[in-house]
């Protein structure tokens, strides 16, 4: 160690500042050099993503790469990146001769939708008809693959294809179901009298968290249940105004308040983290939790001590959803054709299936193909929504920015600081503001 | 005690002085146990964090999700840590942040040293506008500074280098380091400056025979704390590190913040593992620190 002389033996200290200095030089030349060599070969494909090495998407993607170098002979070069290091640094990175070939990107208006608009991404409509991709997804899944010039979803050329699903439902604890002697609810009421049961025996029905998505994707729902698909495509495209205090909305924000009154939803919620909300419900101690199908693989590894199950929120068609995130070609990309290859390799039958059997939601897989009992399970859940052209997509969306401005509204309808009519105008404020933005 | 039983002696009676001397020590025996509950309560609230992190980074992903981050360990769950080590190449990561910390702590000192010698010691005209200036620079958040620098490094070909990200973080740190050297240098004894000037010295030998020497102390604390912020940071390197190769302990830890799942048991495990580093480096430099920041004037 150089430093510690620095410190103990003085007259040595400028030479070891020198050395240290020039290995410091000598290093970061060596990485500008790796850097210029690996734009160039043709043979291989630099792809990027960020799902964790054991989830669904992990291990479908290895054995994807597997199967892709086996066949073209071309190889590639993996690296697992962090989320949070491609949210902040993609526009960035796709701007210069470091972009990948290929990368998994956040699919939506603000994340893919920003990305194509500024022309960091390659129009990949003309593949996605060679290789049959737009007959392969369902019309609510193409939404989020496609963006006009605007970088608005669900119309324009393809950008991006999307791999899998996701979506949101109750999951439940059967045994505490069966304990208190309560039916797992069919429809709207029968869920009402469900949590009102359990309020009696001093359970808290439903895990929640304020301090992060879940309570707007509740507030969310409970607005689609009033609600058709104009009003998603109002909401979400800016077909048309939005009004704030029609039907959907105010219903929308009176039923939480209620909930909350109730006592469904603890007022301590305000501040948890929906981390705090999902170990709640692995811990037993609520009985139902109202959240994304990207905790089912959790739930199902580390739920040992009771049976739960799932159902969609009751006496709606709409449901929170979309596609999962988006492969995406950065235009700066040296081999577009092989990253083409590469993701319909991800679209066959056998990678779909995989990633249905490691707790997935697929999008183009052979329901024949998904042999555990647990994923059938999700994905035919999952398939019934889909078909019903049920995906609304996700409340933050339409808006750069609105996931806060959500996530602080309902904080206050948790811990009852507010309105339900305050906290909607706190809403239509800054959407409105923000639609006019991109509608001009 | 001897000092007050001596002053105990000249007074003849018995009575007064023992209970005097009684209650002075009660006295000042309470007010010592009140400064040490204040000082554990003090302790246990810092050490607090970093006692939920040890206790995570043993437990198992289903032990934390069935019992919550404050219970106790079922079992001493260590595959965790090995995954991520061997998952992120961890080894790779610790040499990298080492040898940028490194080099920006020596490049940064010298910097600042340079800087300070002019500002503090030569009188440069106008040198409270160039200080206040530096200060800024040291002010400003890096959110604004990312794009121009990202641009800048990109049309230079220094993208995704560990070069960059030394030549960054050696201008911001001694930003703070000049700022802080001019004025320990601006009181420096005059008496010392003449005595090197009459026996001949050159500028550079005043420098590197009388200031480097005094000062030594007080550029060791800076070089320390260069040496732990530039360990720490994030947004930077973050952006500026591309590839994995280059890549930071703290980006590392970023691999494991999914976008709605997060590993806390790997994190707890992870942040165990990047924190290691820098305690062991501080452990080893401590009695420097002690010295103080401002040390190294004349007695």
């Amino acid at each position: 160690m150089p430093i510690t002389r620095t410190f103990t033996r003085p007259r040595k200290t400028v030479a070891g500042a020198a050395m240290l200095a020039c290995t410091a030089l000598a290093l970061a030349s060596c990485g500008g050099d790796d850097g210029d060599s690996a734009g160039g070969s043709s043979d291989t494909l630099r792809l990027w993503h960020y799902e964790g090495q054991n989830s669904a998407m992990g291990i479908a993607w290895d054995e994807a790469i597997r199967i892709f170098e086996e066949e073209t002979g071309a190889t590639v070069e993996f690296e697992e990146k962090g989320f949070e290091q491609i949210r902040q640094t993609a526009n960035m990175v796709l701007n210069s001769d470091q972009a990948p070939d290929l990368m998994e990107y956040n699919k939506g208006n603000a994340s893919a939708g920003l990305l194509a608009s500024q022309g960091l991404l390659t129009d990949i409509s003309d593949a996605a008809a060679e290789y049959g991709w737009d007959g392969m997804l369902s019309e609510s899944l193409q939404t989020t693959a496609r963006y006009d010039e605007n970088g608005v979803m669900g119309s324009g050329p393809w950008y991006g294809v999307p791999n899998y699903g996701e979506f949101v439902m109750f999951y439940y604890n059967k045994d505490m179901f069966a304990e208190y002697g309560i039916e797992v609810p069919k429809t709207f009421d029968d869920l009402v009298a469900a949590m009102d049961a359990f309020v009696a025996e001093g359970v808290t029905p439903l895990a929640m968290s304020g301090a992060e998505y879940p309570a707007g994707q509740l507030f969310y729902e409970l607005a689609l249940s009033q609600a058709d698909r104009q009003f998603v495509d109002d909401y979400q495209v800016y077909e048309n105004p939005v009004d704030f205090g029609g039907p959907e909305l105010s219903y929308a924000a009176k039923t939480f308040d209620e909930w909350v009154k109730a006592g469904y939803v603890s007022g301590d919620s305000a501040s948890l983290k929906a981390e705090d909300m999902g170990t709640g419900f692995i811990g037993g101690e609520f009985p139902m939790v109202y959240s994304g199908s990207w905790w089912y693989g959790r739930f199902t590894d580390e739920i040992s001590d009771f049976e739960w199950s799932t159902f969609a929120f009751p006496g709606s068609d709409l449901h929170p959803g979309s596609s999962g995130n988006l492969w995406v070609v950065p235009t700066a990309s040296d081999n577009k054709e092989l990253a083409y290859e590469f993701i319909d390799i991800t679209m066959r039958p056998e990678i779909q299936a995989l990633l249905g059997n490691n707790g997935g939601v697929p999008v183009a897989a052979d329901p024949a193909d998904i042999k555990d009992e647990k994923s059938k399970e999700l994905i035919s859940l999952f398939n019934e929504i889909n078909e019903a052209d049920g995906l609304a997509f996700y409340p933050d969306w339409p808006v750069a920015g609105y996931y806060d401005t959500i996530v602080g509204a309902l904080q206050q309808l948790i811990n009852q600081s507010a309105s339900p009519d305050e906290v909607l105008q706190q809403l239509q404020g800054p959407y409105e503001d923000g639609v006019a933005e991109i509608t001009g | 005690m001897t000092t007050v039983t001596r002053t105990s002696q000249p007074a003849p009676t018995t009575d007064p002085p023992t209970t005097r001397r009684n209650r002075d020590r009660h006295h000042r025996g309470a007010a010592r146990w009140i400064v040490l509950a204040a000082l554990i309560a003090g302790a246990v609230v810092m050490l607090f964090p970093f006692g939920v992190i040890v206790l995570n980074a043993f437990k198992s992903p289903a032990d934390y999700s069935a019992g919550g981050p404050l219970a106790l360990p079922t079992e001493i769950f260590t595959s965790g840590m090995i995954d991520f080590w061997n998952r992120v190449n961890f080894g790779r990561k610790l040499w990298n942040s080492f040898m940028i910390a490194g080099s920006v702590a020596v490049l940064g000192v010298l910097v600042s040293l340079f800087n300070a010698y002019a500002l503090g010691i030569g009188r440069v005209k106008g040198r409270l506008a160039i200080v206040v200036l530096f200060l800024m620079a040291n002010m400003l958040p890096q959110e604004v500074l990312i794009y121009p620098l990202y641009y800048i490094a990109r049309e230079v070909g220094l993208y995704d280098t560990q070069l960059a990200v030394i030549i960054i973080f050696t201008v911001i740190q001694s930003a703070f380091g000049t700022y802080l050297l001019s004025s320990v240098f601006g009181t420096f004894p005059k008496e010392i400056l003449e005595a090197s000037a009459l026996d001949g010295a050159s500028k550079w030998q005043t420098l590197w025979r009388i200031i480097f020497p005094i000062s030594r102390p007080t550029l060791s604390v800076l070089m320390i704390f260069f040496f732990i912020w530039t360990w720490n940071e994030f947004f930077i390197p973050l952006v500026f590190l591309i590839s994995n190769d280059n890549q930071t302990v703290p980006v590392a830890l970023g691999v494991l913040q999914g976008q709605r799942m997060m590993d806390a048991t790997t994190t707890s495990a992870a942040a165990l593992l990047g924190i290691v580093p820098a305690i062991a480096f501080f452990l080893i430099f401590q009695r420097t620190l002690a010295r103080g920041i401002t040390a190294g004037a004349v007695k």
